[in-house]
């Protein structure tokens, strides 16, 4: 081609090879390989980056990264994309970094270039960090390779390079990081699932363990499933460590949306007030007699909140996990607000995994500008040789050291129990210390029965018809035991008609916003503990 | 017409069965109730229909998750 022919041509060539290159990206691993993953039930990570975001608002970002192989006049002849996609997009409307693994090039496995692509670390982390924009790690991976060793010609010690994570935990103080568990996560993958303020996996599809079957079975000599190891029976329901099961990839990108409909941008910013198309001054007639009078009996405490809260505004966090507690994001006459109830159907004690999840959501709200309401039917901790055994007290008095650094207002209802440890963990010692009490509310450092005894041992031993003194000692507490003994004394600060819990909470979560904006920005180096 | 199974969510001891086999029930009814931490815990059908089985009586322990009645709904 003659000098004067190139120039007239500009870069037509280039900017075409550029358009085809993006074209080999978007084939993901080929054909076969998205048709296997199809085949399986999955979407590829290009298809759920699509998904989750609002439509048509992804600007992928190193979309020619990848490996080429070339002829020996230069062309390019292959192309294997980077396995992972990312970029920035929107949700609602609002800006969020995104990226996830492409399983169908070699599982997701890490493709050693200079600047990590992928979701430990590098560009997508650094992204959602300088521009303080929320982060979405869609994990499909399952971590390194041992071949690692064979391309560079020695083993390196955990956490060198680019994969340390030390920019996961910066994110952790500033910025909504939300991870979702695609498919079978194992090593590095894991940790940066967990290192997130909210975790979703999806029921049957995904799976998550520190090392997979193989490796287990060669340890153990135990034969097991990968879903036996680390399906949503075992990750979120029974051991907490993912937050939210989703029925189909459809439900969990939905959460994903839901989720982050409650989080502010970043630590500088308000949560987002949504309009409220529920009535303000709503006083359920229901709430009247929701609690039994007696009270060994259970009543269903989510449709308390339901009544209480805006109309279908809950997303209640980790609900299957520490179900003692339900702890749940939720809207004030549309502005957000956390909300932590214990459970009368778990016999509302809270053991170490209600405690766990309390600690760990009221870190969150905190974090992130959300005042706290807790509805209060809390018995004390669990007792007995089993609890013990699972650290009951350390993490009893976790959630209550949690509880006392927390910066944002916390109201508390008394809708029945509060007794001991754990409801003094549920009350603004730090704050204002505001607790308004229903007439069933009842309080004390522990519950009558079996305090009696243990306090008036040597009275009771020496009358002279022991089981009658105590009965009249119990029955004498009991009357000083009235709320409105204490309202008297302002020791509880209200004692209210339960009808009127909404528009009474309402007029001060409205009030108390300006606060909110006065406290803006970092809490406390790391933010909030995985 | 479906069989469904009405577990226990809570580990406890049996206080009392509410609904026999053959008695019609309605979603939320109570069918038995579990004594758990001192509390009377109810075990609750989402779903109508008739009990075609209860597999506890009164005083046995229950275990979270076990099968506690049978609904043909």
């Amino acid at each position: 081609m003659g000098r004067a022919e190139a120039r007239s041509m500009g870069w037509k060539a280039e900017i075409e090879e550029i358009h085809r290159r993006r074209r080999l990206a978007e084939a993901c691993g080929g054909p076969e390989a998205v048709a296997r993953h199809h085949a399986g039930g999955k979407l590829t990570v290009r298809e759920r980056i699509a998904r989750v975001l609002d439509a048509a608002s992804f600007r992928e970002v190193g979309k020619l990264a990848g490996r080429g192989t070339y002829d020996a006049n230069g062309a390019l002849v292959k192309f294997e994309p980077a396995p992972y996609v990312m970029g920035i997009g929107r949700i609602n409307g609002r800006p969020v970094a995104i990226g996830g693994e492409d399983y169908t090039i070699r599982a997701g496995t890490g493709f050693g270039s200079d600047r990590r692509k992928g979701g430990q670390g590098g560009f997508v982390e650094d992204l959602a960090y300088e521009y303080r924009i929320p982060l979405i790690n869609l994990v499909d991976g399952t971590g390194g390779t041992v071949n690692t060793a064979k391309r560079k010609g020695y083993t390196v010690v955990p956490g060198y390079g680019q994969d340390g994570f030390e920019r996961s935990v910066d994110l952790m103080e500033i910025v909504p990081v939300v991870s979702a568990v695609m498919g079978t996560v194992a090593g590095g993958p894991s940790a940066r699932a967990l290192l997130c303020h909210w975790s979703i996996m999806v029921r049957g599809q995904s799976q998550l363990f520190a090392a997979g079957p193989p490796v287990v079975e060669r340890a153990f000599g135990m034969p097991i499933t990968k879903e036996e190891l680390g399906g949503a029976k075992i990750a979120a329901d029974t051991a907490g460590t993912i937050d939210n099961v989703a029925e189909s990839e459809e439900d969990c990108f939905e959460q994903i949306r839901r989720f982050l409909s409650y989080m502010p941008q970043n630590v500088w910013e308000l949560p987002p007030e949504a309009p409220c198309n529920d009535a303000v001054d709503r006083c359920e007639d229901a709430l009247a007699d929701i609690v039994p009078r007696s009270s060994r009996q259970a009543y269903n405490m989510k449709k308390l909140v339901e009544m209480v809260a805006d109309r279908d505004s809950i997303f209640e966090v980790q609900p299957a996990f520490g179900r003692a507690v339900i702890t749940c994001l939720a809207r004030m006459n549309g502005k957000v607000v956390g909300i932590i109830a214990n459970n009368p159907m778990f016999g509302g004690i809270m053991d170490y995994k209600a405690a766990r999840k309390q600690a760990h959501f009221v870190e969150l709200c905190d974090m992130f500008n959300i005042p706290l309401v807790f509805f209060a039917d809390i018995p004390g901790f669990l007792i007995g040789p089993e609890s013990e055994a699972n650290a009951m007290l350390r993490e009893g008095v976790r959630a209550r050291y949690v509880g006392l650094q927390v910066s944002v207002p916390v109201f508390t209802v008394i809708v029945r129990k509060c007794y001991g440890m754990a409801g003094g963990g549920v009350i603004d010692r730090r704050g204002l210390n505001f607790k308004i009490a229903w007439p069933s509310a009842e309080w004390g450092s522990l519950p009558l029965e079996g305090g009696v005894k243990a306090a008036y041992k040597r009275e009771i031993e020496n009358a002279p018809d022991p089981a009658q003194r105590e009965r009249e000692i119990e029955e004498e507490l009991r009357r000083l035991a009235s709320p409105f003994r204490t309202a008297e004394a302002f020791a509880v600060e209200d004692l209210i008609d339960p009808r009127e819990t909404r528009p009474y909470l309402i007029h001060f979560i409205d009030a108390l916003q300006a606060r909110l904006k006065a406290q803006l920005g970092p809490r406390r180096k790391g933010g909030v503990r995985p | 017409m479906a069989m469904i199974e009405v577990k226990s969510e809570i580990t406890g001891t049996v206080w009392q069965v509410k609904k026999r086999p053959g008695e019609s029930v309605e979603e939320g009814d109570t069918l038995i109730v579990i004594e758990s931490m001192k509390m009377e815990i109810p075990v609750i059908t989402e779903d109508a229909g008739v009990v075609k089985e209860v597999r506890v009586k009164e005083k046995d322990p229950v275990a979270e998750g076990e099968v506690v009645a049978v609904i043909e709904g």
